[in-house]
Formats: structure tokens, C-alpha cells, sequence
């Protein structure tokens, strides 16, 4: 430092002596005096240059500049506060907009898993050309999986346990944990009965993921053993909730299921599952799973062909992973090989459980036999109970075996052409679980901020321009005395970025509060709180810091040059540089502001457009006919399984409460079914149709329903007559082991008649009998007795397919009620009444079916209500830019504004005047954002329904509100030229 | 001076500068003005340094330790700093001679094929 200071004093030394020798060679050459040290001086050159760039040599220079150049940026921020406000809060909007939504990019997308080195974390996923001879196979949602009957290449990542068992042995890994849902269990033993949701974990899944215990101790392999005495590890927020974080829980006693349990410890806050967005609160060993079950599961821990557990291996230090890859493919290879499938194991194995998924979205296109999804956006593990299909003769598994193959005895589970292989992939990206429902919203309104920022960056890039016009003055003194342009263009960037820093310290703010206010709105929408936690960590910092900087230097740079290239001589001379330009600006149409305008108009109407599309579809979805009146319904579920009531007690226990309830004051009629319509779950069932060949499957939904249900929900019979108090006993008596040989009653849709039936009279019509095999005894199929209108089965967005209604007898059920006035007023009744049946049964998934579609449509409303935000902001940010550029507009052509009503302009052509530019530019804008709303919103299509994705009504609407909103933009500039007084303004200057 | 004289003078290839300081302090320490003078007159007035030019070149050359700065009196018996060749800064110069004689052997081969 003090080196540097001594070189420029001694430079300076230097400097002078030089020059005086110069002069002093000079007047030997004769020169007079005063000419010889005008030429020295100008031999010289620029002596203030040179000292400059002497003093970067000895460098720091670059942070000394920068201190004066933020010094000097402040002053001048200061001096005009109006610009400075509004370009910060413009900047503030744009990348608050930005970290919001990638602070829930980054907390559903990106976080990694909250475990131990998630790097050696490697999910086991298996592939086949075609589905392997397996007898049941159950999906916990934590990956997509295609296990379509019929589909080719067929993927997922469910094993079965001795698979597990086998691979848990290969040495690549240095530990292996598998688990699956539990669905819903009963807790009692902490105050009145809940249900609630829980995993089934292997005795290495927490030693494996490397997590600790909040209080008491964890797994490990001693309680994963049949003989271990049942335990449970409880999720820390469901500790507190539920346990008031009370400490002395480490001991305490819970039933689950009528099963007692001893809580031995609470998992650290950190970790809720692993599983992105899954959110368990207890955690159960593997081997307890027979216990709590279902009795039908009992068989599955031994069984090679019921598949069910999800796998995830820890690396062996140094390991790589197409090493460990290949070990674990040759176990399954040879397992599916030649390893031999056990027969059917007769009314025990009754099929498929449904592959479990909240939505279609969630796994892909999976449709097995019997799918049942829980309600709500979200894979609410509670909803994933597998569930049993109405009948056996229904149990033809889901990519099973064709009854063909299995008489011809002893069976392998893949065949050596259907290349039966495992792939090994990160945790991380493998275990995708709610993520994948939530991906395609997210970027779409990435892309929706995203193109927000860069209506921003233009907008504010504008109002550079239009100062750096103003500044032009300052410039070319700036250049006269001595100023590199290199220099003078560092001191705009640097303006620009403390625009932009600024603006993006207060978008984190700005962001921090919309986030919230985001997980709110979808926490309001879900029977459980989110899984995903999000916040401002150093990821979403670290991409405001980069969105700022680039922020500043797209909307800087241009200016910044702009404003280094000025005409010295002109500049100097005149009070203000560009008015010698002013004369003909009007009829200059090419201009970077005109430019800049006309980008933001066009950004603004594709965001417009895509929001428009967004709103249509919910209108549409909105307005859809269900089938059914959906007002002042209650809806809740209770399942008597759980705590052990069976075959005719069910019926008899269903009977009782429905009773019950419909005597409640208020309640006008009570029904219930399998699931209630529009909450996500679907059951479908294959069966076969006469006159098709013997081999054809046929499908439809399928519904098991109380009595009055069609009443209840008022679908109105259109032939035929409803279910009889027979009809349930021939029902529960054909889905027990010993079936009947008279047909099960069922009631078709409207759908269901015109694909099977077409002209011919449905009622009385039998089909679906099959005789005993090896899938299960003899069937005596059913008999269409009676047929309802259309109704809508587990979604909106789904086409009503062919549909029936059967004898509901067996599993839990979901009771509906249609009640004269709030649905919600009564709820302490039917709880009592609830309670009078049996104390230890909660009411699970209490909400009006208004809710319900509410819930349905949460996604849906998330991103229209995000959507038109953003298309709001943009529309204002656009409207803003026209009306600043107008303005300066208007300012700059005072004179000559001034001059044309001196020389007898009407005040309405000078309103005219401006008027023009905007509504030209405006027009120009929304032409060429239509343009490329027409190219770009295709990529929308899967979100939309009932509209296209170049849906002329919207983009006209768009247009027009957008050039409603520029004309009152405009409008003000406008008449503020209309009043510009001749006199004052040619004094003007 | 005339436009024509100007034109005549050929402007320095950025880095030739220094090469040319280093060469023309190997003669012996010299000061700023007189280090300007010597490569004006060298090279028969043809090549134009802009004289303030010549300071941040100078103190390039002192940072990198090529060059060293000493006080002195000048011819006419007046304090002045001279500029001294250092060891690192004649290897230097070795270094860079050989790289130009390369350059100009090789663009003279191509203007002028044999």
C-alpha cells in the first residue's frame, strides 16, 4: 500500500520533469516557450489517463473504483428517488415473483433427501419387455410405475420380501432397507380413536439413512423379527401434535388396530419420510405388517410372486454403481428364471392390490385391475389401503397370468426373452413420490415468473434509457475530462446492479411472504399438512444473487453503452443533447424504447394468454355436470375392518348406523359407498362379456354402494328398480369363499348400457359368469336389474366410462349425507351417533363433497389463482413501461409540441399525436405476443380441459383487455401534452 | 507536424512496448523522457509512442520485477529516476527478442514467399 503511494507521488515527479524536457528539446528546436510546451503537453498525451492506468497497474484500483462508483451510484439514486423507487420496486416484483416460486421449485423439486449422504442412497428399479407371473403387486407411490394389463415394458419398483431378503445378503452394499404403507390404521391408547397413517420399515431403514432419534432410541435388527414384541417409532411433528412432545412417550402403549404397541422412540425433526412430500407418523417394523393387516396378507412375507416393498440400498465405499448394478440384476434375473411361482393360493390370494396413486399424474398411466387412490392432490398414505375387489372372480391380477398359463403347471415368474433386470438409480432422483404431480404447474409458472422478470428488466432497461438520455451532459463532461468509456460504462453497470441488488433484497421479502402464502393456500386444501418444507436457504439465495446480477446487466447494458457513446461536441454545446434528434423523432419508429415497450406488451399477453387458458379450464371443470348433486353433502369415511368386524356383522354394523344417522335432525337421507365419488379413488374390474371370446376381458368401473345411495346422491333411476335388503345378502354371500349360484344384482350407467348393450333391453341381463380355476372357485357373474343417469365416478377431468353399481358387503366405507341446511352444524350429532354403535371407531376424512371437488380441483385453482396473479403483474409492469416511455415522451417533445400549438395544433391532434404511439405500439406488442402465445401454448395442453390450447376467445379478450388497459396507460401522458401552454414551453430549455 | 509525417509513423503493437523499454535500458539506466527519446531516435522516428504511454508500460515492468527504479542526477545535474535492467528483466528480454524475431520471420515468410 504504502509502495503504491510513494509510486504515484514519485509519478507525478516524473510526469512534470518529462514534460519539461520536452519543452525544454523543443525550444532548442526553436520553438517559442509557449508553442514548445503546447507541443510537449501534446506529445504527452492524456496525463490523467496515464495516471490512471499507471495506478491500475499497482492494482486495487478495480475495488477502489467500485467504492466510488457505488459512492457516486447512491448520490445519484438519491437525487432522483422517484426513479429509484420505481425501478426498484419493478425489479423487487420481478425477482420476488422468481424466488417465490423457486423456493418451491427447490423444496419439491431439488432438496435433497433429508438422510445421511444421500448420495450413496440407490433406489432398485425393475424393467421387463413383459409383465412378470406375479399374483399381486402393490405400490407405495414412491416412483412411477406402468404395470397396465397388457403394456409393454412394463416398469416399477416394488419387490417382493424374499427378494428383499436375497439382495439385503450381496456385498455391494454396505446396508439395504425396503418399506411399504401400512394404510390406514386405528390408533387407540391416546385419548378418543384416530386413524392414522403409517411405514412399514425393514430393521436397517434408519440405521441406513444414517438418522438419529429425537428421543428414545430407533430400529434395529432385533425388532424386525416375527418374535421381536411389536414397537413403533413416532415422526417428531406428529409427537407433537398428537403427543404434545410429551418426553415420557419413549414406553407408552398404542393400539393399532386392535393390535397393542410399545412407542420406543421419536425419529429426528428433519425427516418425515423419505419419500418426497410423504409425511408418516409412525414408523412399524417390516415383520409387524401380518399383525396389523389384513389376514389376506399373511401369505405375502414368504411369497416370491406378491410384490409390495420398496427397496433402497447404501453403496459400499468405492463402489461403483453399474458394479452393484449387475450384482443385483443377476439375483433378480435368476430369481425370475428359475426360480418357480407357488399356485394359486385359493380364497386367500384374492389378487392385485391397487398400484397406489393420488392421481393418474402420480404414477404415470397405471390402471390395474383394481386401483383405488386416496383424495385430495396429494398420496395421502391413509387412502392406500389395498383393497380387496368386490368377488374373486374378478382376481384376474393385473398383468398376470392368463389362465392358459397357469394350468400348464409349474410356473416361472418371467420368461429369458422378457430380459427380467434391475436398474440401479440415485435415491434422489429415483424416488420421485408427490414430486411428479407437482413438476409440471411448477414450471409452467417458472416460465410465467421467468417471463415477468424479463418484462421487468425491459420496463426498467427503459427508464435507463430515457435517463441516460438525460444524462447525456453529465456524460460528455465526464468524457471530456479524461474519462475511459470503458470507465464510464463500469459506473452505469454499477448503477444498474445496486438497482437490481436492491430490488432483489427487497423480492426475498417480498418472496419470503408469497411462499408463506402459497403453502397456506395448499395447506388449506389438504386433510394433511404438506410434506414439503419450504423456506430461504442458501440454494434459493444463491439464485436470487445470480437472477439479480443477470438482471442488471440485461437491463443495463444497453443503456450503459448508450450512454458512453455519446457526440461530445453536440452534447456539450446543447442544454439537451437529443433534441436535435427531436424534430424527427415522430416520425422515427425503430427505437430501442418503442422496442423495449413492444417486447413487454408481448411478454405480458403470453402470460395473459396462458393464465386465460389456466381460468377457462377451471370454469370448465367448475361448471362440469357431474351427475349427481354435489350441494349439502357430508361425507365421511369409518372403517369397521380395522378393528376386526367381519362378514355378516359388517352388513349388519353398516345397517345400524345408516339407520342411525338418518334420524338425526337435519339429515334427510344417509347412504354410503366404497369410496365417495370425485375423491380420486377408483375401483375398476374386468369380467367376461357373452358373445366375446372366452379369453377377451371386458371392463368397467365399479362401486359398491349402500342402500338409498342413488337417492341419497340423487342420480336418478331411469329403468328398473334400486337395491333390496336380498340383493346385499346374495351379495355379501357370492364375495365370500362359498358363492351362491344366483347371480349378484348390480346397477349400470347410462355408458355402460350403450357400449354392451346398445337397442337391447338391459334389464335381466347376465354376464361375467365364469366356472372355477385356478384364479378362484366358480362365479356366477351378474344381473343388471336396474339403470342410473351418468355420473361422474373418481375425477372430473375423467370421461364417464361404462359403470356399475353393486351390493356394497365387505371393507370400509364412506358414508354420505344429504342434510337440509350447513352440513357442518351437525357434525357433533353424527359423531354421537357414532359413538353409540361403537366407541373405538373414528370418523376419518370429515368434509362436504363441495370440498371434496374443492380439493380435487386444488391444483387446478392453485395455478389459475397463481397464473392470473402473475398475468396481472405482468399486464401492470407492460402498462407501466408504455406509460413511462410516453411520458418521457411527451417531456422530451415539449418544445415541439409547444411549437405545433403556437403554430395552431388543435389540442385533440396533439392528443391524437400521443395517442397513436401507444395504441400502435400497444397493437404492434399484443400482435407479436399472440404470435408466440399461438407457438408456445401447446406445452399447456395436458393442464387444460374443455379448451384449446389456441382457444381464439381467450387471445381476443386478452388483446382487447390489454389494449383497454394501454389506452388508459397512455391516456395520461397524453393529456398532459394536450396541455402543454406554447409560451412556457418554447421558454422552455 | 504535418499529416503526412503522421502517417508515415507506425503505431506499436500492444506489447512491443515493453519489449523495446527493456531493450532500451539494457544500455545502461536511463530516465522516462530520455527512454522515449532513445526508441524515437532508434528506430528513425518511425515508430510514434504516445510519451505518457511509456509510464504505466514502466510501471508494469517494476511490478514484474524486470526493470528497477533508482534515484539519480541527470546530464543536466538534476534529480530524475532512472530505470535499471535487473537480471529477471534481461532473461526477459532474451526471452521476448526470441519471440519476436520468430514473429517477424514468420509473417515475413508468408508476405514475401519464396
Amino acid at each position: 500500500m504504502r509502495r503504491r503511494k510513494q509510486m504515484m507521488e514519485d509519478l507525478d515527479q516524473d510526469i512534470r520533469d518529462h514534460i519539461e524536457r520536452e519543452t525544454q528539446d523543443n525550444i532548442e528546436r526553436g520553438m517559442s516557450p509557449e508553442e514548445a510546451r503546447y507541443a510537449a503537453v501534446r506529445r504527452f498525451g492524456n496525463v490523467t489517463r496515464v495516471k490512471e492506468e499507471t495506478r491500475e497497474v499497482w492494482s486495487f484500483v478495480w475495488l477502489e473504483q467500485l467504492g466510488q462508483d457505488i459512492h457516486y451510484g447512491l448520490r445519484m439514486l438519491a437525487k432522483s428517488p422517484g426513479f429509484a423507487a420505481v425501478a426498484i420496486l419493478t425489479l423487487a416484483l420481478g425477482i420476488g415473483a422468481n424466488t417465490a416460486i423457486f423456493s418451491l421449485v427447490d423444496a419439491v423439486m431439488l432438496r435433497s433427501l433429508p438422510v445421511e449422504d444421500p448420495s450413496q442412497l440407490v433406489l432398485l428399479k425393475w424393467g421387463a419387455r413383459n409383465a412378470p407371473n406375479i399374483h399381486g403387486y402393490m405400490t407405495s407411490g414412491d416412483c412411477p410405475t406402468n404395470l397396465r394389463p397388457g403394456a409393454a415394458n412394463p416398469t416399477g419398483c416394488s419387490f417382493s420380501e424374499p427378494m428383499f431378503r436375497e439382495i439385503a445378503q450381496v456385498n455391494v452394499f454396505s446396508a439395504t432397507a425396503a418399506f411399504a404403507n401400512t394404510g390406514r390404521l386405528n390408533l387407540t391408547g391416546n385419548g378418543p380413536a384416530t386413524v392414522i397413517n403409517g411405514q412399514l420399515v425393514s430393521g436397517e431403514f434408519f440405521h441406513s439413512m444414517g438418522l438419529k432419534a429425537a428421543a428414545g432410541r430407533l430400529f434395529d435388527a432385533a425388532d424386525d423379527t416375527p418374535s421381536a414384541a411389536p414397537v413403533a417409532v413416532l415422526n417428531y411433528g406428529y409427537w407433537q401434535s398428537a403427543f404434545g412432545a410429551a418426553p415420557d412417550v419413549v414406553g407408552h402403549r398404542i393400539e393399532l388396530n386392535n393390535v397393542p404397541f410399545t412407542i420406543i422412540g421419536v425419529a429426528e425433526q428433519r425427516f418425515t419420510g423419505i419419500t418426497p412430500g410423504s409425511d408418516y407418523d409412525v414408523w412399524l417394523p417390516l415383520s409387524d405388517a401380518q399383525r396389523i393387516g389384513d389376514p389376506r396378507d399373511k401369505s405375502r412375507s414368504g411369497d416370491v410372486s406378491n410384490w409390495w416393498l420398496t427397496i433402497v440400498g447404501r453403496l459400499k465405499p468405492g463402489t461403483p454403481i453399474a458394479q452393484a448394478q449387475a450384482a443385483v440384476s443377476g439375483i433378480f434375473r435368476n430369481e425370475m428364471l428359475h426360480g418357480s411361482v407357488p399356485l394359486f393360493h385359493g380364497g386367500e390370494m384374492a389378487g392385485t392390490r391397487g398400484p397406489r396413486h393420488g392421481t393418474p399424474a402420480a404414477g404415470g398411466a397405471v390402471r390395474s385391475q383394481v386401483t383405488y387412490g386416496g383424495g385430495g392432490p396429494m398420496r395421502r398414505p391413509t387412502g392406500n389401503k389395498p383393497v380387496t375387489p368386490p368377488a374373486p372372480q374378478h382376481a384376474a391380477p393385473a398383468g398376470g397370468p392368463h389362465n392358459s398359463e397357469i394350468d400348464s403347471g409349474p410356473q416361472t415368474l418371467s420368461k429369458p426373452d422378457d430380459n427380467p433386470n434391475v436398474t440401479l438409480v440415485q435415491a434422489q432422483t429415483g424416488l420421485t413420490g408427490a414430486r411428479s404431480q407437482y413438476s409440471n404447474p411448477l414450471y409452467v409458472l417458472m416460465l410465467a415468473v421467468g417471463i415477468i422478470l424479463l418484462i421487468a428488466c425491459a420496463n426498467v432497461a427503459g427508464l435507463m434509457l430515457a435517463r441516460a438520455a438525460a444524462r447525456q451532459k453529465e456524460m460528455a463532461v465526464r468524457l471530456a475530462l479524461g474519462a475511459g468509456r470503458a470507465r464510464v460504462v463500469r459506473q452505469l453497470l454499477t448503477e444498474s446492479v445496486m438497482l437490481s441488488v436492491l430490488g432483489g433484497a427487497l423480492g426475498i421479502l417480498l418472496a419470503y411472504w408469497g411462499a408463506h402464502a402459497i403453502i397456506s393456500f395448499v395447506s388449506s386444501n389438504q386433510a394433511r399438512p404438506l410434506g414439503f418444507a419450504t423456506g430461504v436457504d442458501l440454494r434459493v439465495l444463491g439464485f436470487t444473487v445470480a437472477v439479480s446480477l443477470l438482471t442488471a446487466i440485461l437491463f443495463g447494458i444497453a443503456p450503459a453503452f448508450r450512454g458512453a457513446r455519446v457526440d461530445l461536441t453536440p452534447a456539450l454545446k446543447e442544454g439537451e443533447g437529443s433534441s436535435t434528434s427531436s424534430g424527427h423523432a415522430g416520425g422515427k419508429w425503430f427505437s430501442i424504447g418503442n422496442a423495449l415497450v413492444v417486447a413487454q406488451v408481448a411478454l405480458a399477453i403470453v402470460v395473459l394468454v396462458g393464465a386465460g387458458l389456466l381460468v377457462r379450464t377451471l370454469q370448465n371443470l367448475r361448471s362440469i355436470d357431474v351427475g349427481f348433486d354435489a350441494h349439502n353433502i357430508l361425507i365421511f369415511g369409518i372403517d369397521p375392518t380395522l378393528i376386526g368386524y367381519k362378514g355378516p356383522q359388517m352388513d349388519a354394523f353398516y345397517r345400524d348406523l345408516q339407520g342411525r344417522l338418518s334420524e338425526i335432525p337435519g339429515v334427510k337421507s344417509a347412504s354410503y359407498s366404497m369410496v365417495p365419488l370425485l375423491s380420486d379413488g377408483l375401483m375398476v374390474t374386468m369380467f367376461h362379456w357373452p358373445g366375446t371370446p372366452q379369453d377377451q376381458n371386458s371392463e368397467a368401473d365399479v362401486l359398491g354402494v349402500g342402500p338409498n345411495f342413488f337417492e341419497t346422491l340423487r342420480i336418478p333411476l331411469l329403468a328398473g328398480r334400486g337395491f333390496s335388503a336380498s340383493d346385499f345378502k346374495l351379495s355379501a354371500s357370492n364375495s365370500g369363499a362359498t358363492p351362491t349360484s344366483a347371480p349378484t344384482a348390480v346397477i349400470v350407467n347410462q355408458a355402460f348400457v350403450e357400449k354392451y348393450l346398445g337397442k337391447e333391453n338391459p334389464l335381466g341381463k347376465q354376464f361375467g359368469e365364469s366356472a372355477a380355476g385356478p384364479d378362484g372357485p366358480a362365479s356366477p357373474g351378474y344381473e343388471i336389474i336396474g339403470v342410473v343417469r351418468d355420473a361422474k365416478y373418481n375425477s372430473l377431468r375423467r370421461e364417464i366410462h361404462s359403470m356399475m353399481y353393486m351390493p356394497q358387503s365387505f371393507g370400509g366405507a364412506s358414508f354420505e349425507l344429504r342434510t337440509a341446511a350447513d352440513p357442518q352444524a351437525i357434525l357433533p350429532a353424527i359423531r354421537e351417533a357414532v359413538a353409540k354403535v361403537n366407541t373405538n371407531l373414528p370418523l376419518f376424512d370429515v368434509k362436504t363433497e363441495s370440498e371434496q371437488i374443492d380439493r380435487l380441483l386444488f391444483q387446478e385453482r392453485l395455478v389459475a389463482r397463481l397464473s392470473s396473479f402473475f398475468a396481472l403483474l405482468a399486464l401492470i409492469l407492460a402498462c407501466v413501461g408504455l406509460y413511462g416511455l410516453l411520458s418521457y415522451e411527451v417531456s422530451r417533445r415539449t418544445r415541439e409540441i409547444g411549437i405545433r400549438m403556437a403554430l395552431g395544433a388543435h389540442p385533440g391532434s396533439v392528443l391524437k399525436l400521443v395517442l397513436r404511439q401507444g395504441i400502435v405500439l400497444a397493437i404492434v406488442g399484443a400482435a407479436a405476443g399472440i404470435g408466440v402465445a399461438l407457438g408456445v401454448t401447446r406445452y399447456l395442453t395436458s393442464m387444460l380441459y374443455d379448451v384449446h390450447a389456441n382457444d381464439p376467445l381467450t387471445m381476443i379478450a386478452v388483446a382487447l383487455l390489454l389494449t383497454f388497459v394501454a389506452l388508459a396507460a397512455c391516456y395520461i401522458p397524453a393529456r398532459r401534452a394536450m396541455r402543454v401552454d406554447p409560451l412556457v414551453a418554447l421558454r422552455y430549455e | 507536424m504535418s499529416t503526412k509525417e503522421q502517417k508515415e509513423r507506425i503505431e506499436l503493437l500492444q506489447g512491443t512496448l515493453d519489449l523495446l523499454i527493456l531493450r532500451t535500458v539494457m544500455l545502461g539506466p536511463a530516465h522516462g523522457h530520455a527512454i522515449a527519446k532513445a526508441i524515437e531516435f532508434n528506430s528513425a522516428d518511425v515508430l510514434q509512442v504516445e510519451q505518457g504511454s511509456l509510464y504505466p508500460a514502466l510501471h508494469r515492468l517494476i511490478k514484474r520485477r524486470w526493470i528497477s527504479v533508482e534515484e539519480g542526477t541527470s546530464e543536466n545535474n538534476r534529480r530524475a529516476k532512472f530505470y535499471r535492467l535487473t537480471a529477471k528483466g534481461r532473461k526477459q528480454l532474451e526471452v521476448e527478442t526470441n519471440k519476436w524475431n520468430k514473429l517477424a520471420g514468420a509473417i515475413a515468410r508468408i508476405l514475401r514467399p519464396a
